[in-house]
């Protein structure tokens, strides 16, 4: 096999590592996205606002990594075993949702006070008023800032290794490893990643051009 | 239709609102006049329920619906589904009635053909009138306007004294009419109540005034 082959085989097989970088970034961010709006509205509403606090300042303040690590192996002891797959997205899912109720806190916060008004004086119960209202609002104002996180959790995934996983950078060293050389891999993992990241922008490009043409109509 | 009765608001120990009474009969127009800050917003906002009141009672018999001064209309939504959202939430089985219902009023303000158009795409009047028709498809017995014409110039503040005195008549609704431009009060009110400082200046009925504005200017 001459040297471009192994080149093209060894980018596949850092590629392999795709689908599991993939479902933990996709995973950790959708339940990243739901526990942080449901924290977001509830300590906006007043409900368990103290406990929220409390809440999302431990998970900010302590490091991703020990939080993955207290998932995959202290949380066994508890009766919560999980595959190195779930525990990631668990760990991923967890710690964005802190981050995430931040950023929503900050849109909930600069959405004007009428609008909430509004809702009042239609008499719109207060559940679809968060759902059909104000969420979706607050939704396309913080668009830009959820793609960070997204961004972020991508290149997060990373650590998984710590734990056992076989994603994108555990491929590449692998294959460093094997080709006794770390230079091409890490391009070629750089490559997965930065391909990643640039899909994100694209895609969230195409959603805030969709809203301005939705608008301007 | 409706009756306050002493009522008092403070915020922060400043009173904004001191022993406010008076009552309202069916399909009247209320002006409220009076000084920025006087507490003409504070009254609509609390008859509203928007805010509470610290004394003081009211009795109202009849739906309220409040114009914001800025309108607030939901910006992801059509003008259509802006008019549409609540009613069909309360009754789900009249989406179909709703919409007609929607279009017709809105057809009567004459934006019928913006149905489809997003807030953003609207000038300013079309927007007041969205606002206004978004209140009326929810059969207010009560409409309460803030500040109908801040920052309009003087055609365009004419065209809402025709339209607040059209809907009126074909509607049938009361309105309570919070304005600090006594010219526009004059014209569309058949009553007219002068706040200053958070009480009752003069409560007059403009018509039988030989030049309202400047009776009123007086109390100012």
């Amino acid at each position: 096999m001459n040297e471009s082959n192994s080149i093209i085989s060894d980018f596949f097989r850092i590629g392999g590592g795709l689908p599991f970088t993939l479902a933990l970034a996709i995973g950790g961010i959708l339940i990243g996205i739901f526990l942080g709006a449901l924290l977001a509205v509830l300590r906006y509403n007043g409900i368990g606002r103290w406990m929220i606090n409390g809440i999302v300042s431990f998970l900010r303040g302590t490091p991703f990594v020990l939080q993955l690590t207290f998932i995959y192996f202290v949380m066994p002891k508890f009766g919560l075993k999980l595959n190195v797959l779930w525990a990631g997205i668990l760990a991923f899912g967890i710690n964005s949702s802190a981050y995430v109720a931040e950023i929503f806190r900050a849109g909930i916060e600069n959405l004007p006070k009428g609008q909430f008004e509004a809702a009042k004086t239609l008499e719109i119960p207060r559940f679809y008023m968060w759902k059909d209202i104000i969420l979706p609002q607050v939704t396309m104002n913080i668009l830009p800032i959820l793609l960070n996180e997204m961004i972020d959790i991508i290149k997060m995934t990373a650590v998984i290794p710590m734990i056992g996983g076989i994603e994108i950078m555990r491929k590449a060293q692998m294959v460093s490893l094997i080709r006794c050389d770390y230079f091409l891999p890490l391009c070629m993992a750089a490559t997965y990643y930065y391909g990643l990241v640039l899909l994100i922008e694209f895609i969230g490009k195409k959603i805030e051009k969709r809203k301005l043409y939705a608008k301007n109509l | 239709m409706l009756k306050i009765y002493n009522i008092c608001k403070s915020f922060n120990d400043v009173k904004v609102l001191e022993d406010i009474s008076f009552d309202i009969k069916k399909s009247g127009i209320l002006g409220l006049a009076g000084p920025s800050g006087c507490g003409k917003s504070t009254l609509l906002r609390c008859i509203q329920k928007l805010e509470s009141f610290d004394k003081g009672t009211m009795e109202c018999n009849g739906r309220v619906c409040f114009m914001f001064q800025d309108f607030q209309l939901f910006p992801h939504m059509t003008v259509l589904q802006n008019l549409t959202y609540a009613p069909d939430l309360k009754d789900r089985d009249k989406k179909e009635e709703h919409k007609n219902q929607a279009e017709s009023i809105l057809k009567n303000l004459g934006i019928g053909s913006k149905a489809e158009k997003y807030p953003v795409a609207l000038s300013g009047g079309q927007k007041q009138r969205v606002a206004l028709a978004r209140s009326l498809i929810t059969n207010p017995d009560i409409l309460l306007c803030d500040e109908p014409t801040s920052g309009l110039d003087v055609s365009t503040t004419m065209d809402v004294v025709s339209l607040l005195k059209s809907v009126n008549e074909q509607f049938g609704v009361t309105m309570i009419i919070a304005s600090h431009d006594l010219d526009f009060l004059t014209k569309i009110s058949d009553r007219i109540i002068l706040l200053k400082n958070g009480t009752i200046a003069v409560d007059v009925d403009p018509r039988q005034c030989d030049d309202p504005v400047n009776y009123l200017k007086k109390y100012y």
